[in-house]
């Protein structure tokens, strides 16, 4: 890593079965990309990948292997050429990679085919974004840090069909259920919750997404005593302004949760960035 | 209780509304249980609701209902559960509680009479959260109550003892916060290098012992060096 980029880090589908002990989820906050990228370099779902957030970083290989590049487009330079997204690429001994700016999209997957030599904490190598200062627990990567892979042997080139690849744009549409505290909400609350268009703030990160706009004449309804949270409760905070929680977010939360990203959209949540306009669409549950 | 889908693959179980130990232990039952019956994906248990995480390949949301509902309907009619009381010593001294002062004048009360106070009353783990298993403990004696911090901290030190409302609190790790703290604990609430990161759970019972400064050095050393035992009776 010879430059770490904007934020950088190590990501699988995160630590699912610590939440009674306050331990967020983590792992991908694209796990569709995420998967994609595993599977063109032949590795299992679970296996880690490099989420690479907006700026990417500079790396050099030392030794030979295979990677793929998947998720937002940052423009991938291989000793100075252009390289594709989305298929298998062999590597060569001190081959440099360049990321650039992703002008569609928040973030890139880079798979590397093999066993990943990584920190593993509580089943998973994902970093925690809010305990970086503590020892013990992956975190973001940093210039210089080496990463280690063995590659077993290569696989022939596989190439992830064009028509299946996610399209990346300024403006999404996220498919909801109604949260827990949906009932508590007024109609007015409601409708200008589904017919707004919200844009993605600045201070948005893996922990949550919070969105510029606040619904209707918004009056905080009763104190909510702490509960739990999944990755995509969408939280109204007292100021009436949407939080879209995701996968780094703490495991429990105290403001009323009016919907729920279905899971399905939650990768898309992980590719909006910053001014990214969004807006709501209400599913019912399936099989009740 | 009542049982409602919480997104596509989870369920909120939940009582009525209100920070109450009866309530709490009824949810440390459900949660015991379904944790004993190792069939959900998490479980989230906070001050009178139980988050359950289940896996969609495996169940209906109908049939994850039902079966929550069944096993939970089963939980007061087992034996008393496992209870353990945690002593954790604290110093409450000056370079340890910053907000010391500002808790004294807003209750009216001196510093010795808020370590006492603080010090002789066993409180409850209701739930774990905000951060790596911050643990929310209850109930402060009313004459503890003290709103938060009207600007919170950008950072509050490891091991820090804090109140808020009738609630007090210990941070895991040095994070953000805006309760007022008035000492601090040479524990490690949170230790990543054990394979159960936390000392506390929700359910367990806990007591502060006041410990002087040179206490506090010592018993920090014997837990850098690994021969700290931790003071747990169980009932």
């Amino acid at each position: 890593m010879e430059k770490p980029g904007l934020y950088t880090s190590i990501q699988d589908l995160g630590r699912i079965g610590f939440q009674d002990a306050g331990i967020p989820f983590s792992g991908a906050m694209d796990k569709e990309s995420h998967k994609i990228a595993n599977e063109l370099v032949g590795n299992p779902h679970h296996y880690p990948t490099l989420e690479i957030t907006q700026i990417g970083p500079e790396i050099r290989f030392e030794g030979t292997g295979q990677i793929a590049l998947t998720g937002a487009d940052m423009a991938a330079e291989l000793n100075g050429k252009s390289i594709r997204r989305y298929e298998t690429i062999d590597i060569k001994n001190n081959d440099h990679l360049i990321l650039h700016q992703s002008r569609l999209g928040c973030r890139t997957y880079l798979a590397v085919r093999g066993q990943w030599q990584t920190e593993l904490w509580l089943n998973s190598h994902s970093a925690v974004s809010n305990l970086s200062s503590v020892e013990g627990i992956p975190k973001p990567l940093k210039a210089l840090q080496c990463i280690e892979v063995s590659t077993p042997n290569f696989i022939p080139q596989r190439i992830y069909p064009e028509h299946l690849r996610p399209v990346f744009s300024s403006c999404y549409v996220l498919r909801v259920v109604t949260g827990p505290e949906f009932e508590q909400f007024g109609i007015e609350q409601i409708q200008s919750f589904f017919e707004s268009v919200f844009t993605v703030s600045p201070d948005s990160n893996r922990m949550g997404y919070r969105l510029n706009g606040t619904l209707e004449n918004y009056s905080t309804l009763r104190e909510e005593i702490s509960s739990g949270i999944v990755p995509g409760t969408v939280q109204i905070t007292k100021s009436g302004q949407p939080i879209i929680l995701t996968a780094d977010a703490q495991t429990t939360g105290g403001y009323p949760r009016l919907a729920n990203v279905i899971e399905e959209d939650l990768s898309i949540v992980g590719q909006m960035k910053a001014g990214d306009e969004v807006k709501f669409m209400l599913v019912g549950l399936p099989d009740l | 209780m009542k049982i409602r889908p919480f997104g596509e693959s989870a369920l909120l179980v939940s009582l009525e509304n209100t920070i109450d130990p009866v309530v709490n232990e009824r949810i440390v039952r459900f949660y015991r249980k379904l944790k004993s019956s190792g069939e959900f994906t998490f479980l989230t248990p906070a001050y009178c609701s139980l988050t359950v995480g289940f896996d969609r390949t495996k169940f209906t949301i109908a049939q994850a209902t039902e079966h929550v509902k069944t096993l939970c309907e089963h939980t007061d009619d087992l034996a008393e559960t496992e209870s353990r009381k945690i002593t954790i010593p604290v110093c409450y001294s000056p370079s340890f509680a910053p907000d010391m002062e500002e808790v004294a004048k807003h209750t009216g009360l001196s510093s010795e009479k808020i370590i006492e106070l603080h010090s002789q009353t066993t409180f409850r783990v209701f739930m774990l959260g905000f951060v790596a298993g911050f643990s929310y403990l209850g109930t402060l004696p009313d004459a503890l109550h003290c709103p938060r911090k009207k600007t919170p901290r950008k950072s509050v030190a490891k091991g820090s003892v804090g109140l808020a409302g009738l609630q007090t609190g210990i941070y895991p790790v040095t994070a953000p916060g805006g309760w007022q703290i008035i000492g601090r604990t040479p524990l490690n609430m949170f230790d990543p290098a054990r394979p159960q990161p936390n000392l506390v759970f929700a359910g367990d019972e806990v007591q502060f012992r006041p410990i002087s400064p040179d206490e506090f050095k010592l018993i920090a050393i014997k837990v850098d060096t690994g021969i700290y035992e931790t003071e747990i009776e169980y009932a």
